[in-house]
């Protein structure tokens, strides 16, 4: 039949268009497909080992890492999955299925399973496309309420201020007498109401600590729901009960009536995009003064590896290899209309994935002022070793071990005189003609439960309760000799001798009298002064008055000081077994700020991007470093706990004024979102803080509309909620959290929630996809052997009765 | 060839001898590295093991608490053979004796390598007791206390990504040690108000050092009553008194009398006894993972019977196997018992209960093919597995911690029961279609033919039972299926159930996770490689179709995807952090 009827030759486009029908019509190649795709989604989740050691059964030889994470990547796994190469398996793999289908798989009931298969299979690729391409997914932080402050009384001007009730946070007021410092002190989700028509019902109260310019302080507690039990707590004398209520001091509940304070729903407007789903960098900026903040878009900003142009840019990590210099030069022009910076040229040129600021004091130049640090240590035979870095021009910082050790500067010879001379008492009794001068150190060194020591014969005694050298004042520095004086009238006055007389005074006995007040004696008779000399240091460590002059002052075992020339890096042996080393000098040190990249080992890896920096430069300002922040809050009042607030004030040489946060994109909501109450349930015993007794977290929001507030709706977790085409699942809570620092605050924790926040388009055709699938696989696997048996066993009964039919039949099924 | 692969089985049976011996040879090692005292094995803590205590959100039997503590701080051994619930309060009522004992143990190796080498290098005396702590990870908190290993402990402590956590634990396993938190945690007594925790029994029996309003004096706001109260104490100062002086029988009588009187502060608070009673027995039991060894019987006598074909062998490997099930069943049943709830919540349960599935799944392949050439190989591929599987249980504890706690927040949900249900089923599946896969590369090396089942999986099933249409099948007219192809069409018949219920559980875990986390998928290394386990077999499906030798390629394509799986359970879940790192 060929030979009679030859094909006709075909075109290219024909020649190519056949080739390609049969590549995509080949098992084969989806065979190959399949393994590539294998091998790539292998590759971009588990990642790669592969070795750096030529032997290989060496402990080191192998190192596994993330391919999708190295510097000509940078990929989320979210972005590694819809990356060209794979979008372009993915067609193939479809192209793959739908020419095979349609051109091999005759449409007949045993194929029907098959064919159920393949078009589920490329259903699912579509609702994925539509899935995928459309994805947005973030989160939004929702405070359950606010504290809403207003000045009512005289000269009100109706402005209002707010602060998020959340402990710790704090706003001023502005009122006729000044501004009004409010602190939210403590928030109670579950008060117990003690009055009124609710008692013994729980409720949501929230404390506010309000100081007065005149000095005077009180405590207004407000119960949500219930402002007719506003009320406020005074601080008392009385240690038994420090804090009482108003209404039981005064009779009133409220000590201030013109303070209204109001709690309200602090509602949520935007959600921030998930950087590790894909990266969504930003810059925040507004002009100084202004809360909302203009986001301007990152693009192309890396995640994963650090990026530097110049290595000085940040302080060197210890035992690790010198950073690569990969510089990056990422403008990020303005997309609002209202932007600050609008025409500013505003550029990435670095970034950090984990680092954190730090000062050190470095060697400063000629031209920079006196500023002597010392480094140094002291060891003891022992071999006990403490380091100290001193800082002589620093009250506080020039002293260490309790004012054992001293550090001083000097500009002349001259000061160093007084440093030669012990610490002294000097009692002055002019009625009597009496003066006495008694070294102070042996006086503390013999004062052991010794009793008063007479002042020859007049009658007055001392003793000598304390003594501290160059105490930090507001007015400066000074040093004080506390003595105890008994008068010739057997009365006890407890006496603060200041090396400068004008600052002495007399207090009671336990300490107690009017010490801020102006300087009070209560026996003039007698005057005492103090001359600290060398003071109580044991060692004293000198610079100048030439620049790299240093001296040491050693007073252990002696009344005058011994002076020793030293220099860094020679040990000086003292008393007592012990051995001086100054290992650093820097006579105009200067302090430095700059990032440090902390060392991989000491990564926390749940700390995601909190630790990434960018440097950021633009014409007229000087480059920065800015910290990244998870949200873009508009002030420290409505910051969250764990979460900063740094925003970097910069100035431009034109004279503008703008604030830097670097964060994440975020999108508007679809509705604004209040959080009405957020409910922990707990296992049998309640919630003790231990993460297993958690049964579930609900956050019952309410979203505006039209209407209004809508009713409150629950959202849990396995349990979301659809608005505005976004469903808006529990993501994070707010834990308990204690108090870390002196003057923080401890945080009962459920002050907030975290939604998150996605949609969810092409889901019911992936889901029809796979429905589809699933029951094509049971029809292949299950039902197409019960068919094809059937059709077996059919044509075994007719092959019975015509031999001629069962051969036909058999070469049809083989 | 028959001869050659009867002898291989023979081999085969011997190694399994020996591994039987060295499993119970290692549970030997597992004892005490000093026979238990004669008091410890008298003394009858069994009323108090039954008591229960309040920890973590969940009441369970003292008995389990014990287990669990201990586990934390003396790792899966026990220390000289005594019980947990012993070990527990001697190391309250003896401290002393446990300063300078090893039982703080150290999981990690490179962890105790630098504790070892800095102890031993400053005080060379140690050198011999340290080897054997480097071997057993066993360090007395004096050596732990000692000062240049807490520097290297600070050292290790900076580095958070390689030792760090190892550091936490010891640090943690050093504070659990200490009798007064281990009193403390001895929380047996329920508080006055219903939702509040239950309160430990030093606030009790240590009333000069912490002062509890009501519970010494009993007053009107007292948290337990008075009376209960000063029969706690009596009854823990006579166990004091007893336990000291080694006298077995006021000790037996002081934990009869202190578990009577915990039980009368708020009794109707106490969960019911019976399952407090069975809680402490299935933990006194090992969790019944021991059932390893009756699995292995049945392995045994199956090898024998599939290779030699004698009939008696059969019926004895089937027999022994539906025992070791049933065993399993009442193993399954009584944590879901004790536990309240399914048990496929962390990795013993998936591992023991995907195991179960695989059996209970090959009883009734078998009930199925009784009469076929195909009898036995199921329940040979799902007893190596749940051999496997409670082996890893018994042997492995550090890794699949037995210990029953509550489910995290995300878990309460329906689709727990059937999305991870349906995907550990397929686990085990694959896992039993690699054993036989072996079995037939093995009888391919040996000199087998290259046969394969013609009709897939489920045809071949059809046709060997005759399930539609009556009659033999189309087998009846021949001789019977080669060794080969049996072992072929059973791998399909396996592959066939994993392959649509791995897609079924991925298609409901995209469900779950659409509601739960807010998208069906997040390329989660879990996810991915779940789906890379069902690309391996969507690559066999086609590769069987266009090979010749499809018997060979779908053997080791079927090995291929169980070491995917094996891949995604162990590596993912230990390594690799995602989002279904509980699981």
């Amino acid at each position: 039949m060929t030979a009679l009827h030859p094909t006709p030759p075909r075109s290219i486009v024909g020649l190519l268009a056949g080739g390609l029908l049969d590549l995509f019509s080949s098992v084969r190649f989806g065979i190959s497909m399949l393994a590539i795709l294998f091998v790539y989604m292998a590759v971009g989740s588990a990642g790669v080992l592969y070795p750096i050691h030529p032997n290989l059964f060496h402990p080191d030889a192998w190192v596994h890492a993330q391919l999708r994470q190295w510097r000509p990547f940078e990929m989320t796994e979210f972005e590694w999955f819809h990356w060209w190469p794979f979008d372009l398996l993915m067609i193939l793999i479809c192209a793959n299925i739908a020419v095979t289908t349609v051109r091999r798989i005759p449409f007949r009931p045993v194929n029907y399973g098959v064919w159920m298969i393949h078009s589920g299979i490329l259903i699912l690729v579509v609702g994925s496309f539509i899935y995928f391409s459309t994805k947005v997914e973030g989160d939004a932080p929702v405070i359950r309420r606010q504290v809403v402050a207003r000045w009512t009384g005289e000269g009100a001007t109706g402005g209002a201020v707010s602060v998020a009730a959340v402990p710790g946070n704090r706003v001023e007021l502005p009122t006729p007498d000044g501004a009004w410092a409010l602190e939210v002190v403590d928030v109670d989700p579950n008060w117990e109401i003690l009055s009124g028509d609710a008692k013994g019902e729980r409720g949501y109260s929230v404390s506010v600590m309000v100081d007065r310019p005149d000095g005077t302080r009180f405590i207004r507690q407000a119960i949500a729901g219930h402002p007719d039990l506003t009320e406020d707590l005074l601080f008392t004398s009385d240690t038994t009960q420090p804090v009482k209520r108003a209404v039981k001091e005064t009779g009133t509940p409220l000590v201030e009536d013109a303070l209204s304070l109001d709690l309200a729903y602090r509602s949520q407007d935007w959600f921030y995009l998930r950087n590790e789903i894909e990266k969504s960098w930003a810059i925040y900026l507004r002009p100084v003064g202004a809360s909302a903040w203009i986001e301007r878009p990152i693009e192309d900003l890396p995640l994963y590896n650090d990026y530097l142009a110049d290595r000085s840019w940040v302080f060197p990590i210890e035992g690790q290899p010198p950073l690569p210099i990969d510089p990056i030069d990422l403008p990020v022009p303005a997309v609002a209309e209202d932007d600050p910076l609008r025409g500013t040229d505003l550029r990435v040129t670095g970034y950090l994935r984990y680092a954190v600021e730090r000062t050190r004091l470095v060697a400063g130049g000629p031209g920079d002022p006196l500023n002597p640090i010392a480094f140094m240590t002291i060891s003891s035979e022992r071999g006990e070793e403490s380091k100290y870095e001193l800082e002589a021009l620093d009250p506080v910082k020039r002293r260490d071990d309790g004012g054992l050790l001293v550090f001083r500067s000097i500009s002349s010879e001259e000061e160093l005189a007084p440093f030669l001379e012990p610490p002294v008492l000097r009692f002055s009794i002019p009625s009597q003609e009496f003066v006495a001068e008694i070294p102070v150190r042996s006086v503390l060194l013999a004062q052991e439960e010794q009793g008063f020591a007479d002042l020859g014969d007049t009658g007055y005694a001392y003793r000598v309760v304390a003594v501290q050298d160059e105490i930090p004042l507001s007015s400066g520095v000074a040093s004080i000799a506390i003595i105890e004086i008994r008068t010739p009238d057997a009365r006890i006055l407890r006496r603060w001798v200041f090396d400068d007389a004008r600052l002495t005074r007399d207090v009671a006995p336990d300490g107690s009298g009017p010490i801020h007040s102006a300087p009070t004696l209560l026996d003039d008779a007698i005057i005492a002064t103090y001359r600290p000399g060398t003071g109580l240091a044991l060692i004293k460590l000198v610079a100048g008055p030439e620049p790299n002059r240093l001296r040491l002052l050693n007073t252990i075992g002696s009344e005058r000081p011994e002076v020793l020339e030293i220099a860094p890096g020679r040990a000086v042996e003292v008393p007592g077994g012990l051995t001086v080393l100054v290992t650093q000098y820097l006579p105009k040190a200067k302090v430095e700020r700059k990032p440090w990249i902390v060392p991989p080992s000491q990564r926390d890896r749940d700390a995601g991007n909190h630790f990434a920096m960018i440097r950021v430069e633009a014409p007229g300002m000087e480059p920065r470093w800015l910290r990244f922040h998870q949200y873009a809050f508009e002030g420290p009042q409505d910051q969250l706990r764990r979460f900063r607030f740094e925003p970097q004030r910069i100035a431009l040489s034109d004279g503008r004024e703008v604030e830097l946060l670097f964060s994440r994109q975020r999108l508007p909501l679809p509705a604004e979102i209040a959080l009405e109450e957020f409910v922990l349930t707990a296992h049998v015993g309640g919630f003790t803080g231990e993460s297993g007794t958690i049964r579930n977290w609900t956050s019952l929001i309410r979203f505006r509309d039209q209407q209004g507030w809508t009713d409150p709706m629950p959202v849990s977790v396995n349990d979301p909620v659809e608005h505005g085409g976004l469903s808006f699942f529990q993501a994070q809570w707010d834990p308990p959290d204690p108090a870390r620092a002196e003057g923080e605050r401890a945080s009962r924790g459920l002050n907030y929630t975290v939604l998150g926040v996605g949609n969810r388009h092409g889901i019911v055709t992936q889901l029809a996809g796979c429905t589809i699938s699933v029951m094509g696989m049971l029809y292949a696997f299950y039902l197409k052997p019960v068919i094809r048996r059937r059709q077996l066993e059919q044509a075994a009964k007719v092959a019975t009765s015509s031999p001629r039919r069962e051969h036909a039949m058999t070469g049809a099924t083989t | 060839m028959q001869a050659m692969l009867e002898r291989w089985t023979g081999c085969l049976l011997i190694a399994s001898a020996m591994l039987a011996t060295t499993g119970v040879a290692d549970d030997a090692t597992r004892s005490p590295d000093s026979p238990p005292s004669s008091f410890a094995e008298q003394v009858d803590l069994e009323p108090l093991g039954t008591s229960a205590v309040l920890i973590e959100g969940r009441l369970k039997s003292l008995g389990s608490h014990a287990a669990s503590t201990m586990h934390l701080i003396t790792g899966p051994r026990g220390i000289a053979g005594q019980s947990a619930l012993f070990t527990y309060l001697d190391m309250i009522i003896r401290p002393e004796e446990y300063a300078k004992s090893d039982v703080i143990y150290v999981k990690n190796k490179e962890v105790r390598r630098r504790i070892a080498d800095v102890a031993v290098a400053a005080d060379a005396s140690l050198a011999e007791r340290l080897e054997v702590s480097r071997r057993t990870g066993l360090f007395s908190p004096e050596v732990l206390g000692r000062p240049e290993v807490e520097s290297v402990l600070q050292v290790l402590e900076a580095d958070l990504v390689r030792t760090a956590r190892p550091v936490g634990e010891i640090r943690g396993a050093l504070f659990l040690s200490n009798p007064r938190i281990l009193l403390e945690r001895l929380r047996l007594l329920p508080d006055a108000l219903p939702d509040a925790p239950w309160i430990g029994l030093d606030e009790v029996v240590l009333p000069e050092v912490k002062e509890v309003s009501g519970a010494v004096t009993g007053d009107g706001d007292g948290r337990v009553p008075a009376e209960s109260a000063s029969e706690i104490r009596a009854a823990w100062m006579q166990l004091l008194d007893g336990w000291q002086s080694g006298d077995v029988a006021a000790t037996n009588a002081a934990v009869a009398s202190l578990a009577s009187a915990v039980r009368t502060v708020r009794p109707e608070a106490h969960p019911a006894e019976s399952r407090l009673r069975w809680e402490h027995w299935y933990f006194e039991w090992d969790n019944l993972t021991s059932i390893w060894l009756v699995y292995l019987a049945s392995v045994i006598v199956l090898m024998v019977a599939v290779v030699y074909r004698w009939p008696w062998a059969m019926r004895i490997g089937l027999g022994v196997f539906v025992v070791a099930l049933a065993l399993q069943t009442f193993a399954v049943g009584l944590r879901w018992y004790v536990a309240a709830r399914w048990p496929n919540s962390n990795m013993f349960e998936a591992v023991t209960t995907a195991s179960w599935f695989g059996a209970v799944a090959a009883i009734l392949f078998e009930a199925w093919v009784r009469r076929t050439a195909l009898r036995g190989f199921f329940a040979l591929g799902a007893a190596v597995a749940c051999m496997v599987a409670l082996m890893s249980a018994h042997f492995l504890p550090v890794y699949l911690n037995p210990n029953i706690s509550n489910m995290m927040p995300v878990l309460h949900d329906v689709w727990l029961y059937i999305h991870t249900n349906v995907i550990i089923f397929s686990y085990c599946l694959i896992f039993m279609a690699a054993v036989t896969s072996a079995i037939y590369l093995g009888h391919r090396l040996l000199g087998g033919v290259p046969a394969y089942a013609r009709a897939g999986g489920t045809g071949m099933l059809l046709a060997t039972t005759g399930a539609v249409g009556g009659g033999g099948g189309i087998a009846a007219g021949r001789t019977g299926p080669s060794f080969g192809e049996v072992l072929d069409g059973v791998t399909m018949v396996l592959m066939e159930l994993s392959f649509v219920m791995l897609w079924a559980g991925l298609v409901m875990g995209a469900i779950w996770a659409d509601h739960s986390w807010g998208r069906p998928w997040g390329w989660d290394p879990k996810e991915v490689f779940a789906l890379e386990t069902f690309i391996v077999f969507l690559i066999l499906v086609h590769v069987r179709w266009r090979v010749r030798d499809k018997g060979f390629w779908t053997a080791i394509l079927a090995i291929a995807g169980a070491a995917v799986m094996l891949f995604n359970w162990i590596v993912v879940n230990f390594v690799i952090t995602g989002l279904h790192s509980y699981a």
